[in-house]
């Protein structure tokens, strides 16, 4: 028994540094002894040192934080950078949580919402404003001659439409990102009739009447770039090539015109028949009788109203208006 | 101003334990092991926007190079200008969608972006009806949903290089949990090449027939 005290009195030397009340930051190997010399692990009764059930003697937490935190001190310094919520750190009541029955959510010491939920406290509008002041030599200024939208599309009228996506996973790429949308108003680029009716047909479905936009969708291509340069090149051929007339043109038909024209059409063949069979201007066939009647304001009238029916659509006015000049043309 | 008290917060703790020092010269810095900030020596100037903000991850290129406002370069390359700039942003949780939002205006007003409107999208809820047992049991099912708040914020008017760090200083700042989507509507003028077509230039063309 003396012999195994007086060798654990050997190996004591060590532990006297750790009596002094610094033990906790040093990580020395402590011996089993039979002598327990420190007064810290005074609530700890049954695991002696060495025990099984033995826990290193918590220190005892001194006094948060907040309490010493002037009223009037710099937030921005205190909270400079996102952190997790520290509670004594904030010096703020907050309570968060499913209340207790007739009483407050629980408190934040403690409280496990608090710290789950991201909070914002780096970004007060005070910590914004210091930001915004460091950042502002970056930007540059909207020139002031562009303030309307209408002046935007004059004297920009091609718009590139591109999108970039943020989350977090294990790639920061996102193959969408690479989607290019040009749009561009017609009436903009300097088009002739055979060379806008020439496109429309070359580019079908890209086109909004409403708007008068095209759109030109590029992805094939795997990176952004590729895709707006390859919009641009489609854009050049499709105006170039619009602008062309080939020799097969000739042969468009009466179904691949866009709009109904009224000379040469069955109506006018055979408005033109009734008038001479009613012998309205008088006996007489032939080509002169069919001129002369084509200069009538009736005939002429009719003809609005034909083609104002084909193009529009049927409507109460469009559908007045061919009333009003069949009856006179028929003298009704 | 804000790198100095940071390197002070960091190393309050074993400040305590050590022996209770209140102030820390630069060469006691080198105690603190594993925070690569600590391992500056001088202390940057208070200007400095990357040293003003930092994100929770510790990426080294924003750290460790302090921009000073000398560095500033004006290049001759005209600046892309973008006539509507839409930030979507979504998240599990509305609340932090609010405090987001404010942060994304204040930003855009302090900045001098000129902010359209901010509206909320209405949020998309994806069910999912699964079996709760392993084996058999079919008539007891258990049902899930993913709730994804929206939030979208139309900046309009706004200069390439404005983008640049109105965007750059709005993602770095984004909450865990948030994801963002930015469409970006840039203006062009008509090209040179498509200001009339190279027909009339070339006197004799075939022209292919097809």
């Amino acid at each position: 028994m003396a012999s195994r005290t007086s060798k654990a009195l050997l190996s004591l030397g060590r532990i006297n540094v750790s009596a002094l009340g610094l033990n906790n930051a040093v990580n020395r190997i402590t011996y089993s002894t039979a002598l327990s010399i420190d007064s810290n692990s005074g609530n700890k009764d049954a695991p002696a040192r060495g025990g099984r059930g033995y826990k290193r003697p918590r220190r005892e937490e001194g006094a948060p934080r907040t309490e010493n935190m002037p009223v009037d001190q710099d937030w921005t310094a205190v909270y400079p950078a996102a952190k997790t919520f520290r509670p004594s750190s904030i010096p703020l009541p907050v309570r968060m949580g499913y209340p207790v029955k007739g009483g407050a959510p629980p408190e934040k010491k403690g409280n496990l919402e608090l710290i789950k939920i991201p909070n914002f406290l780096h970004l007060t509008p005070a910590a914004i404003k210091k930001h915004c002041e460091a950042l502002k030599p970056f930007c540059t200024e909207w020139p002031s001659a562009l303030d309307t939208d209408a002046k935007c599309d004059e004297h920009f009228p091609i718009k590139v439409e591109s999108t970039d996506y943020v989350s977090a996973g294990l790639s920061v790429r996102n193959p969408s990102a690479r989607i290019v949308h040009l749009k561009v108003k017609l009436s903009t680029l300097n088009l002739d009739e055979h060379a806008r009716k020439k496109m429309l047909k070359l580019v079908g479905e890209r086109y909004c009447e409403d708007t008068d936009i095209l759109t030109i969708t590029a992805d094939s291509c795997p990176l952004r770039q590729q895709n707006y340069d390859y919009s641009m090149y489609l854009l050049t051929v499709l105006y170039h090539e619009s602008w062309k007339t080939e020799a097969w043109e000739a042969e468009k038909t009466v179904a691949d015109m866009e709009e109904y024209s009224w000379e040469g059409s069955p109506s006018q063949k055979n408005v033109l028949d009734m008038l001479v069979r009613m012998k309205v201007a008088g006996e007489g066939e032939g080509e002169e009788v069919r001129e002369q009647l084509l200069g009538r304001s009736e005939v002429q009238e009719y003809k609005d109203s034909v083609t104002r029916l084909k193009n529009e659509g049927e409507n109460e006015s469009s559908m007045l208006q061919y009333k009003e000049a069949v009856k006179k043309v028929f003298n009704l | 101003m804000a790198a100095p008290t940071v390197l002070r917060r960091q190393l309050f703790p074993l400040a305590r334990i050590l022996s209770g020092l209140s102030h820390l010269k630069p060469r006691s810095l080198t105690v603190c092991s594993g925070h690569r900030r600590c391992a500056v020596s001088r202390f940057p100037p208070p200007l400095t926007p990357s040293a003003s903000f930092h994100t929770a991850t510790p990426l080294s290129s924003s750290a460790s190079s302090a921009v000073s406002v000398h560095q500033i370069t004006v290049t001759e390359e005209p600046d892309v200008l973008f006539q509507k700039v839409l930030v979507l942003v979504k998240s599990h949780d509305r609340a932090v969608l609010d405090s987001y939002e404010f942060f994304a205006t204040t930003a855009a007003q302090e900045l001098g972006i000129t902010v359209g409107k901010v509206f909320e999208p209405q949020k998309d809820i994806e069910r999912v009806t699964l079996l709760k047992s392993v084996h058999i049991f079919k008539n007891h099912r258990v049902q899930y949903e993913m709730r994804t708040h929206f939030r979208c914020i139309e900046l309009s008017h706004i200069t390439g290089s404005t983008a640049k760090v109105y965007l750059e200083y709005v993602q770095r700042n984004l909450p865990e949990g948030v994801a963002m989507e930015v469409t970006k509507t840039a203006m062009e003028k008509v090209p040179d090449h498509i200001l009339k077509p190279m027909w009339e230039d070339l006197p004799a063309d075939d022209k292919p027939s097809q």
